[in-house]
C-alpha cells in the first residue's frame, strides 16, 4: 500500500495498455496529475513543466491505446483538455469553448491512431469531440437532453459501429455516429445518476450512484439488476475481462468494496474491502480482470491503494 | 374529365425516375424564358386551366391531389400521377362495358388496404449516414447533395431543424450550429457595434421571459436590485416589446459593462406561436414565464423565476441559447408531449411547426448551404434539397421500401389470392386493375430511361423479389443491395391518394358547370 504525494481525492486512474511490461499508470487528483512507473508503488507529479502558480485539479485522465508507441496522454481539467505526447513530461492546453467547461470524463477511440477521435464529457456543457487527436474540439449535443456527463463507454467494435454511450446525472444516452447525435436509452431514470458504464456487444452495464448495478442484454431496451444485498450501493467503476463474454469476469468498485463476478453478473463474491471506512472513487485492473489480479484503487482521502 | 386527367399525367410522366426528362412550361409573360421543371407537383401547379370545362375539372382534380402529396410527403407526385391515370383509364374502360362504379370503388379501396399492409411488411428501418445517403440519392439523384443529406439526417434525425440557404461558392457545405436558435433579432443594433454579421454573446446568462411590453427602465429595477447582490451580470430578456427608453437603458448598461442584457422580442408572428416559443424557451432554460393574463408584473419577478443558460447570442435576425440549464425531466416530458401531438395531428402545417419546435428542444440544428454556378442552378438545387429533406424525415421516422417501383411490383403478390376466387365481375375487375397498375411505375422508369420495357420487366420478374432496374447503370440489380430505396411514408401516401382519389373520380356521374366561371392565373 503506497501513498501518493498528496493524499487528496483521486478522480480517475488510467494505466498503460502494456502495464505488465512498463508499469506506467496515471492518477488524476484534486492536487494535479501523477505518474507512476513502478506499477503504482510510487508517484511523481507531471505538471512541473507548466510552472503553475497553484495546483491544477485534474478530473480525468486517459492514455492512448497505442501509448507504448505514441506516449500520448490526455487530462481533463476545468476549462479544457491537456495533451502530452511524451508520456506526461510536457503538456499543451487546448481551451474549449467559453465559458470554461469542467471536463469530467475523457475517452479515446479504440482506433485512435488512425481516426484521431477523442471524446470528452463535461458538467453543464455536454459532450465534446476532437477528430484531430485533441487539437480542436467542438460540442455535439444534439439529442443529449442532460448536459451533465459523468461517464462514457465506447463499443469495442467502434471502428465499424461508431457506437458510444454517455451516462449523465439524469439518464443514459446512446450515439451511433461517433457522438455527433444522441438518443436516450430506455434506462429507468429514477435510478440515475449513472457513474460508470461498460459495454460489450449488446451487453451494457450501468453503475448508478445509489441503486447499484443495472445490466441490459439488448443494448439498453430492457434492464435487470443482479440480486445481491451488497450491490445496492454506489458503483464507481466497472471492469470487464478483455475477452468478455467468452471470459465472463466482471469487477465492480462500490463505495468501499470490490466485488467479483465469474459468470457475467449472475453471482458475486467480495474481492476486497477498504479498511477504516475509506471511500473508493475509482479503480483500475491493469493486469486483467481476474478474482486475484492486482488492482489500483483511488480513494476520496487516502490517495491510491494497491490491492 | 378523362381527357384533362390524361393531359396533366402525360405532362408529368417523363419526370419519373433517376433519368427524368424535363418539362418546359411557357411563361405567362411572353418575354420571359420558359421554366424547365422536373417536379410533378410544380408542373401540375403551373397548369392553371385547360380548354374545355370537363377536361379542366378532371385536370384540377388530379392537380389538387398531387399538390397535397407534395406538401405532405415532399416526393412521389410523378408516381401518384401515373397510378391515378392508369386506375382511372382502366376503370373507365370497365365502367363503359357495364361495370358498377360504386362496387368497383369499394373493391379498389379494399385492395388498397392489402397493398398498404404488404408495404408495411417490406419496410426496412434506415440507419447510419451511408444508408441515409443512399435513400437521399434515390430521392434527389444528386450524389453530392445526397451525401450531405445523409450526414445531416444521421445527426438531426426526423425532427431536427434544417435550414437550406443559398451558398456563396460553387459547392455545397454544412454547418451544425451549437444549441437552438429562433428567428428574432436583437432589438438594438447599437449593442452589436460592427457590421450586420456581428453578434452579441453572453456567458452564464439568466433568462427572463414575459409576454408584456417593457414600458420603462423602472420596470426592470426590482429585478436588477436582486440581481446585482447575487452577482448576476448577464441577462437574456424575451419580451413582447420594448419602449425606446428601455432600449436606451439597456444599451447604456451594455456599454458600461456593469450589467449586460441581450433583449429580443418573442419569436413567432401570431399569439399561438409566440406562446409556444415562450413555453419552449422556458423549458430549455428552466425559466418561469411571466404571463400578463395571470396578473403577474415585472416588479414581482424573483431571481428564481429566471432561467439560465451557459451561452446566449443574438444578431440582427436570430438569437440562440446554448446549453440551457433545463430540468432534464421537465424537458423530457415536454418533448414527449410535443411528439404525441405531432403524431396525432392531421394538419401538415401544424405538424411541421411541432417538428420545428422538437428540433430546437433536442438541442441542435443544421445548415446546408447550396452553391452553384448560376442563380438558376442554386435555386433549383435548393428546391430539390428542400423536397428531398422533407421526404428524408419520413425515411428516418418510418423507414424505406425497395425503390425504383420494385416495392409496388412486389405488392402484386398480395392481390393474387383474391384474383383467383372473386365473388363477381366488379371484384375481379378492381383487383385486375390494381394488379396491372402496380407495375406501371417500373415500366415508366424503364421507358423514361430509353430501354425496352418488356425485356427488362421480364428479367426483373425472373430474377426475384428484390430485383429492379437501375436506370443509371442500365442493369437489372438487387435494389436493396444497390441502395435504391423509396421512402415508406411517401409510397404509402402515394398509394392511398392515387387509389382513393381515382376510385372516387370513377364514381363521378354528372358534372355541373357554372355559367360564367371565374378565371384565374394564380399558379
Amino acid at each position: 500500500m503506497t501513498d501518493t504525494l498528496q493524499s487528496d481525492i483521486v478522480y480517475a486512474l488510467s494505466v498503460s495498455p502494456t502495464f505488465a511490461q512498463d508499469g506506467i499508470a496515471f492518477a488524476a487528483q484534486q492536487s494535479g496529475l501523477y505518474r507512476s512507473e513502478d506499477g503504482g508503488a510510487s508517484w511523481t507529479p507531471t505538471y512541473d513543466s507548466l510552472n503553475l502558480p497553484s495546483t491544477l485539479p485534474t478530473l480525468t485522465v486517459v492514455l492512448s491505446p497505442d501509448f507504448s508507441r505514441d506516449a500520448t496522454v490526455f487530462a481533463g481539467v476545468g476549462g479544457g483538455v491537456l495533451r502530452s505526447n511524451d508520456g506526461g513530461q510536457t503538456w499543451t492546453m487546448t481551451a474549449l469553448s467559453l465559458p470554461a467547461p469542467a471536463i469530467t470524463i475523457l475517452a479515446l477511440s479504440p482506433n485512435f491512431a488512425e481516426d484521431g477521435l477523442v471524446f470528452a464529457g463535461s458538467m453543464e456543457d455536454g459532450f465534446f469531440v476532437s477528430a484531430d487527436k485533441g487539437h480542436q474540439w467542438r460540442t455535439w449535443n444534439f439529442g443529449l437532453l442532460d448536459l451533465n456527463v459523468l461517464c462514457l463507454a465506447i463499443d469495442p467494435d467502434f471502428k465499424h459501429s461508431e457506437i458510444l454511450f454517455a451516462g449523465t446525472e439524469n439518464g443514459l444516452f446512446r450515439s451511433t455516429n461517433s457522438g455527433h447525435s444522441w438518443r436516450e436509452v430506455n434506462f429507468p431514470s429514477e435510478h440515475a445518476p449513472i457513474l460508470s458504464l461498460a459495454v460489450r456487444q449488446n451487453r451494457l452495464f450501468a453503475g448508478t450512484e445509489a441503486s447499484g448495478l443495472f445490466i441490459s442484454d439488448d443494448s439498453g431496451l430492457s434492464w435487470s439488476q443482479p440480486i445481491h444485498e451488497t450491490l445496492d450501493d454506489s458503483v464507481n467503476g466497472i471492469a470487464l475481462a478483455q475477452t468478455f463474454p467468452a471470459t465472463p469476469h466482471i469487477l465492480l468498485a462500490l463505495s468501499s468494496r470490490i466485488m467479483f463476478s465469474p459468470d457475467g453478473g449472475k453471482s458475486w463474491t467480495l474481492r476486497s474491502e477498504l479498511p477504516d471506512e475509506q471511500q473508493m472513487t475509482c479503480f483500475a485492473a491493469p493486469m486483467g480482470v481476474q478474482e486475484d489480479s492486482p488492482l489500483l484503487v483511488g480513494t476520496a482521502d487516502s490517495g491510491i491503494l494497491q490491492l | 374529365m378523362q381527357h384533362g386527367i390524361n393531359q396533366i399525367c402525360d405532362a408529368i410522366r417523363p419526370t419519373l425516375g433517376p433519368l427524368p426528362r424535363v418539362v418546359a412550361i411557357s411563361p405567362v409573360m411572353s418575354n420571359k424564358t420558359p421554366e424547365l421543371l422536373d417536379n410533378g407537383a410544380v408542373i401540375a401547379r403551373r397548369i392553371v386551366q385547360l380548354p374545355g370545362r370537363s377536361s379542366d375539372t378532371g385536370a384540377m382534380l388530379i392537380r389538387h391531389m398531387l399538390w397535397r402529396i407534395h406538401e405532405e410527403a415532399g416526393d412521389g407526385t410523378a408516381t401518384a400521377a401515373i397510378l391515378f391515370q392508369s386506375i382511372y383509364n382502366l376503370g373507365v374502360r370497365y365502367l363503359t362495358a357495364g361495370g358498377n362504379a360504386m362496387r368497383l370503388r369499394s373493391f379498389l379501396e379494399r385492395g388498397m388496404k392489402l397493398i398498404l399492409n404488404e408495404l408495411d411488411q417490406m419496410t426496412i428501418p434506415v440507419e447510419g449516414r451511408n444508408q441515409l445517403a443512399n435513400v437521399a440519392e434515390s430521392l434527389c439523384h444528386d450524389p453530392e447533395l445526397a451525401k450531405y443529406l445523409g450526414e445531416i439526417f444521421d445527426i438531426i434525425g426526423d425532427c431536427g431543424q434544417l435550414d437550406i440557404r443559398p451558398g456563396y461558392g460553387r459547392t455545397l457545405g454544412s454547418e451544425y450550429p451549437d444549441g437552438s436558435y429562433w428567428e428574432q433579432g436583437i432589438i438594438s443594433r447599437e449593442i452589436l457595434g460592427g457590421t450586420e454579421f456581428s453578434r452579441a454573446e453572453l456567458q452564464n446568462v439568466h433568462v427572463l421571459i414575459c409576454d408584456q411590453k417593457i414600458e420603462s427602465p423602472r420596470d426592470l429595477m426590482p429585478l436588477l436590485e436582486q440581481a446585482m447582490p447575487a452577482n448576476v451580470r448577464s441577462l437574456l430578456i424575451v419580451a413582447q416589446d420594448y419602449t425606446d427608453p428601455v432600449k436606451s437603458f439597456l444599451v447604456a448598461n451594455w456599454k458600461r459593462g456593469v450589467f449586460q442584457a441581450i433583449a429580443v422580442k418573442i419569436p413567432g408572428s401570431v399569439p399561438d406561436d409566440q406562446r409556444a416559443f415562450m413555453e419552449d424557451i422556458a423549458v430549455l432554460t428552466g425559466a418561469t414565464p411571466i404571463y400578463k393574463a395571470t396578473g403577474q408584473k415585472l416588479d414581482t419577478v424573483h431571481l428564481s423565476d429566471l432561467g439560465q443558460a451557459r451561452r446566449v447570442w443574438a444578431n440582427v435576425v436570430h438569437f440562440g441559447v446554448i446549453a440551457g440549464k433545463a430540468d432534464p425531466l421537465a424537458l423530457r416530458q415536454h418533448i414527449s408531449n410535443l411528439r404525441a401531438r405531432e403524431q396525432a395531428t392531421p394538419d401538415a402545417d401544424q405538424r411541421r411547426k411541432l417538428q420545428q419546435r422538437l428540433g430546437k428542444l433536442l438541442g441542435g440544428s443544421a445548415t446546408l448551404s447550396i452553391g452553384g454556378s448560376t442563380d438558376l442552378e442554386i435555386k433549383s438545387r435548393k428546391e430539390l434539397a428542400g423536397r428531398s429533406a422533407q421526404a428524408m424525415r419520413g425515411a428516418v421516422r418510418a423507414g424505406v421500401v425497395p425503390g425504383g417501383g420494385v416495392a409496388l411490383l412486389n405488392c402484386q403478390a398480395a392481390l393474387k389470392p383474391l384474383l383467383e376466387h372473386p365473388d363477381d365481375a366488379d371484384e375481379r375487375a378492381a383487383y385486375n386493375i390494381l394488379h396491372q397498375v402496380l407495375e406501371t411505375p417500373l415500366r415508366t422508369i424503364i421507358s423514361n430511361a430509353g430501354s425496352d420495357v418488356g425485356t427488362v420487366v421480364a428479367e426483373c420478374r425472373h430474377r426475384g423479389d428484390r430485383y429492379g432496374w437501375d436506370a443509371r447503370s442500365g442493369q437489372v440489380v438487387d435494389v436493396v443491395e444497390t441502395g435504391i430505396f423509396d421512402v415508406a411514408t411517401v409510397v404509402r401516401s402515394v398509394v392511398t391518394a392515387a387509389i382513393s382519389s381515382a376510385a372516387l373520380a370513377l364514381t363521378v356521374d354528372v358534372l355541373v358547370h357554372h355559367k360564367n366561371p371565374e378565371e384565374t392565373i394564380q399558379p
